[in-house]
């Protein structure tokens, strides 16, 4: 379900209705988890069995943590553990053709669990959350690549082949990517490191600790929120006000106006130029590129402006994700502004733990290197996207020189640098959209060795990015106050329903983010 | 890095706006998406010239079509149906309604559409044709549609029809119409909503049936494909006539289509017919039928006539007694009706439609059946 279709409107509606009717009783959250599970379920109703399996992991995981360190004996929960463990053996023997993955999964998190279980520590139970949660994400994410790239270095030593990752698939379960299962688990992890830490107190109720998991405006496709913002406000109910829906729905209307106007628009162009890159020009290839930085950067925030509105007229409010990211004068200034949730979870649960900035120029490298690595590849699995993060890293290494530069520091134009960083963003991003690694160097090399040729941008389309990108200058600059006017925004408002209402194309084309 | 996890609504590029803003810009807004249709009515010439019907290009634009009944005179008396009646092989000036009114003197009007039938027909009555109240009204029924599943729309097996957006989205429900939850919703809503119709003319008239921005950036069908929208802004842009019909070699006498069906396909046809009880689009076409009585419009029925010379006997023994239990309906309902005789095998260009001579012939002999005189008050 899309927030920009019709069946979300509806859904939204009787959501909101049955929340409303439901405040005066307890039940209110639960509700809140239906619907949850209803958007959810729409995709795929088994992606729930996922949703849930990363829900009731962390939530068990996390009583155990804070039980363990009262040294309670082992009790059943060992024996049970142990016995699921041979009992998944025997399973796993005795499965039939295409059952023998889901056996050997089965058996994988017992013995986990069962290590826990008998190591009854804190650490232990964080290593079994982690290792419970990246497994059933690389499994759904990234085996597939893996195995593909075994399998290519196992046909040169001449050994047999592994099985594709569909081929562990339970007869009759397609192996498709779950929407968002790299959002919720994130989101999900980060709740049991930061209890590990001490950062927060144990939920002790499963459906708010569910509730804070799954809530539908972030499940999909973020912002990732951190336990200690979003559980809190399902802890009692909110009191939502004019000004939250107001807020809300100024949010909603932005986002709405970025996805279907902007994003939507911008797609097929850049479709048709990559689509045959081997035949475009540099021009054409060059302004495609700018095009789908706007795109995803529109696609994307524009997502997160509508979950962060519809959430707010719930009475609950998410981070904010994006900050005009193409303003920012320097990487590091790029990455506190773009997909904010997502850096900043690198930064506290990877960077610091690196080492982070507190280390020796190498060390530095290396943590930038490898938080920006990891980062690319949580976006995909292919070389592409681990090269786009190696940029970045490169980039920020780059970064750091060149801020200790008093020419660069103190004399460059503020717009030059943003222009550097709008420009390496840009290229950085030919690695992101491209289909294959070979691609992306062809692009690279079309753009600057080929002659000009007729872009063919849609006039129309320009206009409307370069009126964006010179509203976000103003609404940076001293003159933001005249953006602010009531009549100004008044006026903006009536012109991005009348062009959604005018011009909006049809067709609910799904986001960018959501096969992250 | 600073914790970001805090930030307040005024640190994101969104347009802030409060309740009473919000008011306001709901206000504008609607008054602005009801007026833009009314205030476009002034620019845009529309003044149908005589036997108009609505240009073929623009079958699917029912915003004009609710405007071409809206200009009808108070006099004039509406034909409505489907392809049989807008013409599928004549002129603009060949069909039905025009020779009705030469037989009769009488002011008949072309509001057939193309590519119609009865579940489509329905909504599109039902939602654009509040113009037809209180009028004398010619209802085609063509029972063409109800001769195979497949025509009736009951098969399962997935099918793309023509007016998908007229059609009931969920109840009752269509087999073969396999489409989400969200088209369907987004259809409804656009049938009830004035704004969205007139947008969807706005593209079926403009921008080759796209919207603006798709228009910007399409191709021209050839390889290798230019843009020739590209540097265009969609304010000027010259679009499809609305007021007459752009010559076609496709219709009319001197086109190659306009002949009798036996010089393509000689031979008699097997129709399956499915029983007037299941079917979809005689259901369909009883609701309409209520429907128009309900609105109080005196309304008369032709059934038919269809290409019997096409239908071998079974089909034909099938076809006259679905004939009959469609009269009896008619009957019971009080509405007038009249089954005219077969054409001439000549006259007919294929199982449904008649050819110019065919539609001339039929117009006759309407006009001196009693009670069509008496339906015209003559």
């Amino acid at each position: 379900m899309l927030f920009h279709t019709w069946t979300f409107l509806l859904f939204f509606a009787v959501t909101i209705a049955g929340f409303w009717a439901l405040r005066p009783t307890r039940f209110w959250l639960h509700w809140i988890l239906l619907a949850s599970a209803v958007f959810y379920g729409w995709w795929h109703p088994y992606y729930l069995l996922l949703v849930f399996y990363s829900t009731a992991l962390d939530y068990f995981i996390v009583g155990w943590m804070e039980r363990d360190t009262r040294l309670v004996k082992p009790g059943w929960s060992l024996a049970a553990s142990v016995a699921t463990f041979v009992g998944s053996v025997v399973v796993g023997l005795l499965a039939p053709a295409g059952w023998g993955g889901l056996a050997v999964a089965v058996v994988f998190f017992a013995v986990v669990l069962a290590v826990g279980h008998w190591r009854r520590s804190r650490r232990c139970w964080l290593v079994v959350s982690i290792i419970n949660n990246l497994s059933v994400m690389f499994f759904f994410k990234y085996a597939a690549f893996a195995i593909e790239n075994m399998n290519a270095v196992l046909a040169r030593a001449g050994v047999g082949l592994l099985p594709s990752a569909e081929s562990l698939m339970p007869p009759g379960w397609e192996y498709v990517l779950p929407v968002g299962i790299s959002f919720y688990t994130f989101q999900s992890m980060s709740y049991t490191i930061d209890f590990y830490r001490g950062n927060i107190a144990r939920e002790p109720s499963f459906v708010r600790f569910a509730t804070f998991v799954t809530f539908f405006p972030q499940l999909v496709a973020g912002p990732i929120e951190r336990a200690k913002n979003l559980l809190p406000q399902f802890s009692k109910l909110p009191r939502v006000t004019v000004v939250d829906v107001s807020d809300g729905a100024s949010l909603f209307l932005v986002g709405l106006f970025k996805k279907v106007a902007l994003a939507n628009y911008i797609g097929p162009y850049v479709d048709r130029v990559y689509g045959e890159a081997a035949t475009q020009g540099g021009a054409a290839l060059t302004l495609a590129t700018f095009a789908f930085g706007w795109q995803i950067y529109f696609d994307f925030s524009g997502y997160t402006d509508m979950a962060r509105g519809v959430a707010r007229c719930m009475g609950f409010r998410l981070m904010l994700n994006f900050r005009n990211p193409y303003l920012a004068v320097n990487l590091a200034d790029f990455w506190s502004r773009w997909h904010i949730s997502l850096s900043t979870w690198f930064r506290d649960y990877l960077y610091i733990p690196l080492g982070g900035s507190r280390v020796g120029s190498l060390k530095l490298w290396r943590n930038l290197l490898i938080t920006f690595v990891i980062s690319g590849l949580w976006h995909g699995a292919a070389w592409t996207f681990l090269i786009w993060g190696a940029l970045h890293g490169l980039g920020l290494i780059a970064n750091r020189a060149l801020e200790q530069a008093a020419w660069w520091r103190d004399r460059c134009p503020c717009m030059a640098k943003r222009l550097v960083v709008f420009v390496f963003v840009c290229f950085a991003w030919v690695f992101f959209r491209a289909e294959s690694l070979g691609q992306a160097v062809e692009i690279l090399q079309r753009i600057f060795t080929t002659g000009w040729t007729d872009p063919q941008m849609p006039l129309l389309l320009l206009l409307l990015v370069v009126s964006i990108w010179v509203y976000q200058f103003i609404y940076e600059s001293p003159l933001r106050a005249w953006l602010e006017k009531p009549l100004m925004k008044v006026v903006m408002a009536v012109a991005m329903i009348l062009w959604l209402l005018l011009f909006a194309p049809g067709g609910g084309e799904p986001f960018i983010y959501f096969q992250f | 890095m600073k914790d970001e996890t805090r930030q307040s609504i005024s640190d994101s590029t969104a347009v802030h706006l409060s309740a009473p803003q919000w008011l306001c810009v709901l206000g504008l807004s609607l008054g602005l998406a009801w007026l833009l249709p009314v205030v476009w009515t002034a620019f845009e010439v529309f003044e149908p010239v005589p036997h108009y019907r609505v240009p073929y290009e623009l079958s699917n634009d029912y915003w004009l079509y609710e405007r071409w009944l809206d200009q009808l005179s108070p006099d004039a008396i509406p034909v409505v149906g489907d392809s049989v009646v807008w013409g599928e092989y004549t002129a603009h000036d060949g069909t039905l309604s025009r020779f009705l009114g030469d037989a009769t003197g009488a002011p008949f009007a072309n509001t057939g559409l193309n590519g119609l039938y009865p579940l489509a027909l329905w909504g599109l009555i039902e939602h654009h044709g509040g113009a037809l109240a209180n009028r004398r009204v010619l209802l085609h029924c063509n029972l063409l549609w109800m001769s195979d599943p497949e025509a009736d729309m009951q098969i399962e097996k997935e099918q793309v029809f023509n007016h998908p957006a007229l059609v009931p989205q969920f109840a009752p429900r269509i087999p073969c119409y396999r489409v989400g939850t969200d088209i369907r919703l987004g259809r409804m809503l656009e049938r009830q909503l004035e704004p969205l119709s007139w947008v969807r003319h706005l593209q079926q008239t403009y921008f080759d049936q796209k919207s603006a921005p798709e228009w910007t950036l399409a191709d021209d069908g050839q390889f290798p494909p230019t843009f020739p929208n590209t540097y265009r802004l969609p304010l000027g842009v010259q679009g499809v006539p609305l007021s007459f019909e752009s010559p076609s070699a496709k219709r009319g006498l001197a086109s190659e289509r306009h002949k009798s069906w036996s010089a393509n396909s000689p031979g008699s046809l097997n129709m399956e017919w499915v029983t007037p009880k299941s079917s979809l689009q005689w259901q369909a076409f009883r609701r309409l039928a209520k429907r128009l009585q309900g609105r109080g419009s005196d309304l008369l029925v032709i059934v038919g006539p269809l290409n019997e010379h096409m239908m071998n006997d079974e089909t034909r023994e099938k076809y006259i007694g679905f004939r009959t239990a469609v009269t009896v309906w008619l009957k019971a309902e009080e509405i007038r009706f009249i089954v005219p005789g077969v054409l001439p095998s000549a006259e007919f260009a294929d199982a449904s439609h008649p050819l110019t001579e065919g539609y001339e012939r039929l117009a006759k002999r309407l006009a001196d059946e009693p009670v069509f005189r008496a339906w015209l008050g003559q």
